[in-house]
């Protein structure tokens, strides 16, 4: 049986496209930075946190821990990709919202 | 110069997240205070630290919550609880147990059932435990202000309400 594809959350959509620019530096801080930096949307580390746990739990990223660095305290980061998965759910969210926009005026990007 | 993490920031989140998101989480809180202090300065720093830390803390613990089933539906079922009590008192205050209030309260608990189980399935199946036990220990403990009759339909209509919100919520997900 097929599984059915769920369309992201807003929080999950948002997280995934920032992993997904940041492609092999992404990790909690630079995807907080990240979103910021586009949105303007100041999101705690914790939140940011949740979400890509989560997302890593639905198969939609994977993580894999890095080395250890001074600046961080002895402490590594953990960085994270997206996953072939996760990038079915991306189009599919994607897909939903074009065509939910579709003919609506008053909905162009400037 | 060397910045280091405030102790207390450190603190609250080595307790409020799981070991293997500790390290990561608490480094890169350290990498970016760092930055700032060093940048800007260090009360700036420390300031937007403490401000991540807190505006952390309901994410934080809700995603730990959610991750383990058994909590989140005790918590769900806790919540419905807290708002049959709620929804009995008001209605009990209004009609001073007369039967017409067992008649509101009823609907009232199904609709609360209802989104319970939409939150986690077996919730209501809790809940309906609860309001069990409650009943229970209402009449063991005799309050004479709760007539008689009232105590015994409640041993049924409060379960039997959950369970049919739960079975609302199952059709309705067919």
């Amino acid at each position: 049986m097929k599984k059915r594809e769920e369309p992201l959350g807003s929080l999950e959509h948002i997280v995934m496209l920032a992993v997904m620019r940041l492609g092999s530096d992404a990790y909690g801080m630079t995807v907080r930075r990240e979103i910021e930096n586009a949105t303007g949307r100041d999101m705690s580390i914790g939140a940011v946190y949740a979400t890509l746990v989560r997302l890593e739990s639905k198969g939609f990223i994977k993580s894999h821990t890095g080395e250890p660095t001074a600046e961080r305290g002895g402490r590594a980061k953990r960085y994270f990709r997206t996953t072939a998965e996760g990038e079915g759910a991306l189009r599919n969210t994607r897909a939903i919202i074009e065509k939910m926009s579709a003919g609506l005026k008053g909905l162009q990007v400037t | 110069m060397r910045h280091q993490l405030p102790h207390v920031a450190l603190w609250i989140l080595s307790r409020l997240v799981s070991e293997g998101e500790r390290e990561p989480l608490v480094g890169d809180l350290a990498e970016e205070y760092a930055l700032r202090a060093s940048a800007v300065s260090s009360s700036a720093a420390l300031k937007w630290c403490l401000r991540q830390v807190w505006a952390s803390v309901p994410a934080v613990l809700w995603a730990r919550l959610t991750r383990v089933p058994w909590i989140s539906t005790i918590g769900v079922a806790l919540l419905a609880y807290i708002a049959v009590g709620v929804v009995e008192l008001t209605v009990n205050r209004a009609t001073a147990y007369n039967p017409l209030g067992m008649l509101i309260t009823f609907p009232m608990v199904v609709a609360i059932g209802y989104v319970a189980a939409g939150v986690r399935r077996s919730a209501p199946l809790v809940l309906a435990g609860m309001m069990l036990i409650a009943v229970t220990a209402m009449t063991l403990l005799a309050d004479e202000a709760v007539p008689a009759w009232y105590r015994v339909a409640y041993f049924f209509v409060g379960p039997v309400a959950a369970f049919i919100g739960t079975a609302l919520r199952s059709l309705r997900s067919r």
